[in-house]
């Protein structure tokens, strides 16, 4: 499903080169839920951005879905994205001027055909159905972290990327949005999830070490 | 979720990113169409204004020597009166306010006086239709110049002989400074039976156009020259050079005022638009992760470009109107009456404020198409 082979990624400072991937190998099946591990700066927001499709890597290739994403056009790109990944973010990145509803229909922009009726749904799946009009300045941060949650589910994707999911989370909503990211993985879905948050290794398969831009270790947990 | 109602929130969420571009069109709008307007009314008054400096063409038989001419102030040769009503049935003519007239120096109770015969302006056969200018004397009257009247002690209503032919004084002129105060004018039959010269004229004053590039006269003599063949023409320069420069002056005042303004307004919006785009980074970053395609992205900020735009014409066209028609008749009182909205500027304001503004909005827009997604969504 998910294939990294030989990446390298290079960020030119003024101070000097940052290696943030050095070449790194990863694969990952599908339906598999996977969690990278690692410190601050050691590469796992780019590894998940370079999956993505919005990093592209100084050397090495990323393959999803058997396409080769650097290989194929930005559209391309933007299409794998919009109808085969959802991305979760530490920082939610909620539309503060749209209610919780329509942050849930924001991927109809990317052509996805979400009904309001199904959004609502999911919100109230999601424990929602009391906030579908607040604005996500009302919502607290629990609350906001599923609206994006269920942003990323909604258009049903084959992959979730999570960036630090619990990271802004007390311990009860970060076991709720990780058992929201399990059940997803139940249904069939592929997960990775970069994150320090050692509670994230209760939920995956598989879990890999990421230090200053390698894979370290595969613990096998 | 579409565009539309996207950029309708966002709007709303930032009311004063939104007012301020807002306002910046509709000042822009507002401030030309008030210029254009009033411009239109100055034109009109200064033409007006520049009608009392007289007649600034002189149309002569080709045969006059102008040598001659200045020094004895007429042309001792005549052509036929029809003349004038040939040439104001011509098509295409850039002279306007035709008046034929007879002249002569002539001996008169012991003084040389110039007898002037004026025939009412004949009209233009085509083209607009003009308020006359000139004296319009009813035939039997006379107008007797300043110095004149005075040396001669003649009042008004009193009347003279010249030639056999009695004139009723209706009015003493007021003091010219020239060769107008020794003057008698008469209607133009009356003084052809005083010379015994029926039918003849001397001499057609006229006003030529005020073109740009100043080749008027040049012009005025190409027409003269297939409508009229054996005549001559000259230009009273001074007074088509005020009336010219006066003129451009204020069209080149509104040609400097118009592109300044434009371009303020669209800095302004360009400012205004990229500092909207840094505000939004984050929220394009993830739009351009959800896979929202660059089209839609630039359609975010060159639609709220477009609505400005839109709106700051409609609003700034009423406000610019407004103010030219409730302070433009203290302006240019001559021509006050003449004042009303011009609605050709509407359709102006609704083509050039959204493409000004779109224009403005384009490069960042542009940034904020090809912004690095992954940068901001790093960052944050």
């Amino acid at each position: 499903m998910i294939v990294l082979d030989k990446v390298s990624k290079v960020y030119r400072k003024p101070d000097g080169d940052v290696r943030a991937l050095d070449d790194m190998s990863l694969s990952v099946a599908a339906g598999e839920f996977i969690t990278v591990r690692g410190p601050s700066g050691s590469g796992k927001s780019t590894l998940l951005l370079a999956v993505g499709g919005m990093i592209r890597p100084t050397q090495g290739r990323v393959v999803v879905d058997g396409q080769d994403l650097y290989a194929v056009s930005s559209a391309q790109r933007a299409r794998l994205r919009a109808e085969k990944i959802g991305f979760v973010f530490q920082m939610f990145h909620l539309v503060p001027y749209l209610d919780t509803l329509e942050n849930v229909l924001v991927p109809n922009l990317a052509g996805a055909r979400v009904a309001s009726q199904d959004a609502a749904e999911l919100l109230g799946h999601l424990q929602l159905a009391e906030r579908l009009h607040h604005r996500p300045s009302e919502l607290s941060t629990g609350e906001r972290q599923r609206v994006a949650l269920a942003r990323a589910l909604i258009k049903r994707p084959e992959i979730v990327l999570a960036d630090e999911p619990t990271g802004n989370l007390d311990p009860d909503n970060a076991r709720q949005v990780m058992s929201y990211l399990a059940e997803f993985h139940r249904g069939g879905g592929t997960v990775l999830v970069v994150t320090h948050d050692p509670l994230a290794d209760e939920y995956a398969q598989r879990t890999v070490l990421l230090d200053r831009g390698k894979l370290r270790e595969s613990p096998g947990l | 979720m579409s565009v539309v109602p996207l950029l309708w929130r966002e709007i709303q969420h930032r009311k004063l990113n939104f007012a301020a571009a807002l306002l910046a069109v509709v000042a822009a709008v507002a401030v030309c169409v008030a210029v254009v307007t009033l411009c239109d009314a100055s034109q009109r008054e200064t033409t007006r204004l520049m009608r009392n400096l007289g007649f600034n063409v002189l149309i002569v038989p080709k045969n006059v020597n102008m040598a001659d001419f200045w020094s004895e102030d007429f042309a001792r040769e005549e052509m036929p009166e029809e003349y004038v009503h040939r040439l104001a049935q011509s098509r295409d003519m850039s002279v306007r306010h035709l008046v034929a007239r007879l002249q002569k120096k002539i001996e008169w109770r012991g003084r040389v006086v110039l007898l002037t015969g004026i025939l009412p302006e004949v009209p233009m056969a085509h083209g607009p239709q003009k308020d006359p200018m000139g004296l319009d004397l009813p035939r039997g009257t006379a107008y007797v110049g300043y110095q004149l009247a005075r040396v001669l002690r003649i009042k008004a209503g009193d009347t003279i002989e010249i030639g056999g032919k009695a004139l009723r004084v209706t009015r003493l002129l007021d003091e010219k400074g020239g060769k107008d105060d020794i003057r008698i004018y008469a209607h133009l039959h009356d003084v052809q039976e005083i010379l015994g010269k029926p039918g003849c004229i001397n001499e057609i004053e006229a006003l030529g156009c005020l073109c740009a590039g100043g080749d008027g006269i040049e012009r005025i003599r190409a027409e003269l020259a297939r409508a009229l063949p054996d005549t001559q023409v000259t230009e009273f320069e001074s007074i088509a050079r005020a009336r010219s420069e006066t003129r451009f002056m204020v069209e080149r005042y509104a040609a400097f005022l118009i592109p300044t303004v434009l371009v303020a307004c669209g800095l302004w919006v360009f400012l205004l638009a990229l500092s909207n785009v840094r505000e939004r980074r984050v929220e394009i970053g993830l739009l351009r992760s959800l896979g929202v395609r660059s089209g839609s992205i630039a359609g975010l900020f060159l639609g709220k470009a477009a609505l400005v735009g839109l709106l700051g014409a409609l609003v700034g066209y009423g406000l610019g109107t407004w103010v030219a028609l409730h302070f433009g008749p203290r302006i240019f009182p001559v021509t006050a009456k003449s004042f009303a909205p011009l609605p050709a500027l509407l359709g102006w304001a609704l083509l050039v404020a959204p493409l000004l503004c779109i224009v403005a909005s384009y490069l960042p827009a542009m940034l904020a198409v090809t912004q690095d997604p992954a940068e901001v969504l790093r960052e944050e």
